[in-house]
């Protein structure tokens, strides 16, 4: 089942005199239960994508489908809405908020869903036991290390039940160690409960633990290769 | 969960967060109390009108008040009275002769009025028996053979009736009121000495003193050299009923205090018997009557009802012989509630800052919270939450201390020492009572929310423009 489609998408920036094009005619097709790597040099475009994916950025030319819906013709408020809803975000930094708990960190979305209590904090346990956080709930970001946030982050994301989790370099400010955990988390929640992840990286072993490896440069996809 | 996490925000910079709070503790702490202050002197103003000077309505001939003409008396008085007295609502009557006059000692004379009471009837209508300066006497409680006046302390003053005298016997209070030695000394030489008037006795005072003694010792030392010649006399001159000049010769039966130099130089007591006597008006002729009402709140109504039995009458209540009193109470609310605006509104720059910090240091957060999914309105809804709660806290803190003050202070009152002349020129006693109303509590709680909200209608603007992207960007 196909949940996310891109058809020729462009990407200009326009501002100050230079015109940049970031996205140069990008088409792909992601399946239900992927676990993909965005991987390129630095400025290659992997950003620009994910955020027009993510639909916080449009694209200048072509068409993104999210489970059929083209974001482009959402208006903004029915966007947030549907981010809210369809899609899960793990940013590299600035994912928590500092002054709330771990556990009150993931409930924030389903908070704004107005999920029931019971079913909300059920979830929650659910969620951080998931990602091996069960005896950190009460801690606020602070008291947490990058790795451990991170996984927050991830349990926060998954909480809304998207159809995908985009992850923009989530492990570039880990050590190895913890980069090693998180992604280990990642691959388990998408072997067992066929959670969708699409992630750029930088790191070479992280890129070696993907299902599918999509290499771009200059806004235009290189390879795109399963294994 | 928004409004918890704006809470828990306000605290994540104690210290800019502090600052904030104080500022407006402060700012809603001097404006409550300031006005507390000055609802007490208006409350207090009005009171001592109504109760100690004018009353609250009053009845006399169409033409009586143009220039008092001694012609025009009440016809009928006991039925008057009766008449008024069946109107619900009202209290007591009184009837006054009166008189304009000049007032004559062996230095000085004034113009005056002359009220013809009788005393008994007359203090179910004002407490003029309350205003007495100890000492001076009383309000026409002691049988005499002479005529008796009770006289203003002003007039007393302006007539030399109280004068300023040094002698040892206030040279030994003035000790006990702890005046240090070195400034008695300096007063030594005068004892024996009069002084007819407080202008000069000040004068004398002020060129003995060094300015810091002046200042501290100035006011003991003009309460304590204040005497008063008992048995004084002054005569009162006056056209009678036959249009001859006539006057008689009247003791001072007592000297009055209300805190209003106008009517304490205007306004002279005497028994009506007395005056009807010397000017050879009737025992029932009276050319004034007045009225006190159980509610002020009905004041309206009641003269409605007053005028519809005597069509022929000027009727007039509180609100019309002093419109700025009438204007004054109508307007305390209003004036005191613009003054806290404005006191609010200074005080909203401070919370405007810091939410333009807040929303410029959380960038890439509130970044984040919209790409997650907080639409506009939540990020609005925290944004100005946070705001309230800085008001508010303030507010409310400020609040809590000028109730406190207020009411520690409301009974014992707060006395003005240094400004009592410019007060009682207005009519207000320097020793002021503050007080306030539970509902302008409530009036300072809605404009502080207020506040807090329109604070955060700028920098919430400014969060809301912020471009997920671009925020999530920014290093
Ligand atoms: N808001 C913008 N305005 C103009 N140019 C931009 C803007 N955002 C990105 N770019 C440019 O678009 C290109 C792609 O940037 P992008 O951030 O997507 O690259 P990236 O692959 O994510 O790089 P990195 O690995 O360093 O994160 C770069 O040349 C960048 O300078
Ligand atoms: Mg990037």
């Amino acid at each position: 089942m196909k949940v996310l489609e891109l058809k020729n998408v462009h990407k200009i920036y326009n501002s100050s005199d230079i015109k940049v094009h970031a996205v140069n005619g990008i088409t792909l097709d992601f399946e239900q239960g992927e676990f993909a790597a965005i991987v390129g040099p630095s400025g290659s475009g992997k950003t620009t994508l994910l955020n027009m994916i993510g639909g916080l950025d449009i694209p200048t030319e072509g068409e993104i489908l999210v489970d059929n819906t083209d974001l482009s013709k959402l208006k903004s408020s029915r966007l947030i809405d549907f981010r809210m809803n369809n899609i899960g975000f793990v940013f590299q930094s600035y994912n928590l908020i500092p002054v709330l708990t771990a556990k009150e960190n993931v409930e924030f979305i389903m908070n704004l869903q107005k999920w029931p209590k019971k079913k909300r904090e059920k979830r929650t346990l659910e969620l951080l036991k998931a990602v091996g956080l069960s005896d950190r709930i009460n801690s606020r970001p602070s008291k947490l290390s990058g790795g451990q946030q991170q996984r927050v982050a991830v349990a926060r994301a998954l909480a809304s039940k998207p159809k995908f989790i985009l992850a923009d370099e989530p492990t570039a400010n880990l050590d190895s160690k913890s980069t090693e955990t998180l992604i280990e988390i990642m691959e388990v929640l998408n072997k067992e409960e066929n959670i969708t992840f699409i992630f750029s990286t930088h790191d070479a072993r992280v890129v070696k633990r993907a299902k599918r490896v999509i290499t771009i440069e200059d806004g235009k996809v290189l390879t795109d290769l399963r294994n | 969960m928004i409004i918890n996490t704006a809470w828990k925000n306000v605290w994540r910079n104690r210290t800019r967060s502090m600052v904030v709070i104080t500022s407006m503790t402060i700012g809603i702490f001097a404006g409550i109390f300031t006005v507390g202050l000055m609802n007490g002197m208006m409350g207090q103003r009005l009171d001592a009108a109504l109760n100690k000077e004018i009353s609250h309505i009053h009845l006399n001939q169409k033409a009586f008040n143009d220039n008092f003409d001694i012609q025009y008396t009440l016809d009928d008085i006991e039925k008057i009275n009766a008449a008024i007295l069946s109107v619900e609502g009202v209290e007591a009557v009184a009837n006054r002769v009166v008189i304009n006059a000049m007032a004559n000692t062996a230095t000085k004379s004034m113009g005056v009025q002359v009220l013809g009471i009788n005393p008994d009837q007359e203090m179910t209508i004002l407490d003029l028996d309350q205003t007495i300066i100890p000492g001076t006497g009383s309000f026409f409680e002691k049988e005499s053979r002479s005529n008796l006046a009770f006289i203003g302390e002003d007039l007393a003053k302006e007539l030399n009736i109280i004068r300023y005298k040094i002698e040892q016997s206030t040279i030994d209070s003035m000790r006990t009121r702890e005046v240090p030695d070195e400034v008695l000394v300096k007063l030594e030489p005068y004892i024996g000495k009069r002084f007819s008037s407080q202008k000069a006795f000040q004068k004398e005072m002020k060129s003995l003193l060094s300015p810091h003694e002046s200042h501290k010792y100035a006011r003991i030392i003009l309460e304590e050299s204040w005497s008063f010649r008992s048995r004084s006399k002054m005569t009162l001159t006056f056209i009678d009923k036959n249009n001859i000049q006539t006057g008689g010769m009247f003791r001072i039966a007592g000297i009055y205090d209300i805190n209003n130099s106008m009517f304490e130089k205007s306004q002279i007591f005497v028994l009506n018997s007395d005056l009807q006597r010397l000017t050879g008006l009737n025992e029932n002729d009276y050319h004034q009557t007045i009225v006190r009402i159980t509610d002020i709140a009905n004041t309206e109504l009641i003269t409605e009802s007053i005028i519809e039995k005597f069509k022929n009458l000027e009727i007039q209540n509180w609100k019309e012989i002093q419109p700025e009193l009438a204007m004054m109470s109508g307007m305390v609310e209003k004036i005191l509630t613009a003054f806290m605006v404005i006191i609010l509104a200074a005080l909203s720059f401070g919370i405007v800052n810091t939410m333009l910090m807040v929303v410029l240091e959380r960038t890439k957060e509130l970044g984040m919270l919209t790409a997650i999914g907080m639409n506009k309105k939540k990020v609005f809804a925290m944004i100005m939450s946070e705001s309230v709660f800085l008001s508010l806290v303030g507010g409310v803190v400020g609040m809590i201390i000028s109730w406190i003050v207020i009411s520690l202070t409301a009974s014992k009152g707060i006395n003005f020492v240094g400004a009592q002349e410019g007060f009682e020129a207005m009519g207000i006693s320097s020793h002021i009572y503050p007080s306030i109303t539970n509902s302008f509590f409530i009036i300072v709680t809605i404009l502080i929310v207020i506040t807090g909200i329109l604070s955060s209608i700028y920098p919430a603007r400014k969060a809301l423009k912020l471009d997920p992207a671009e925020a999530l960007r920014t290093e």
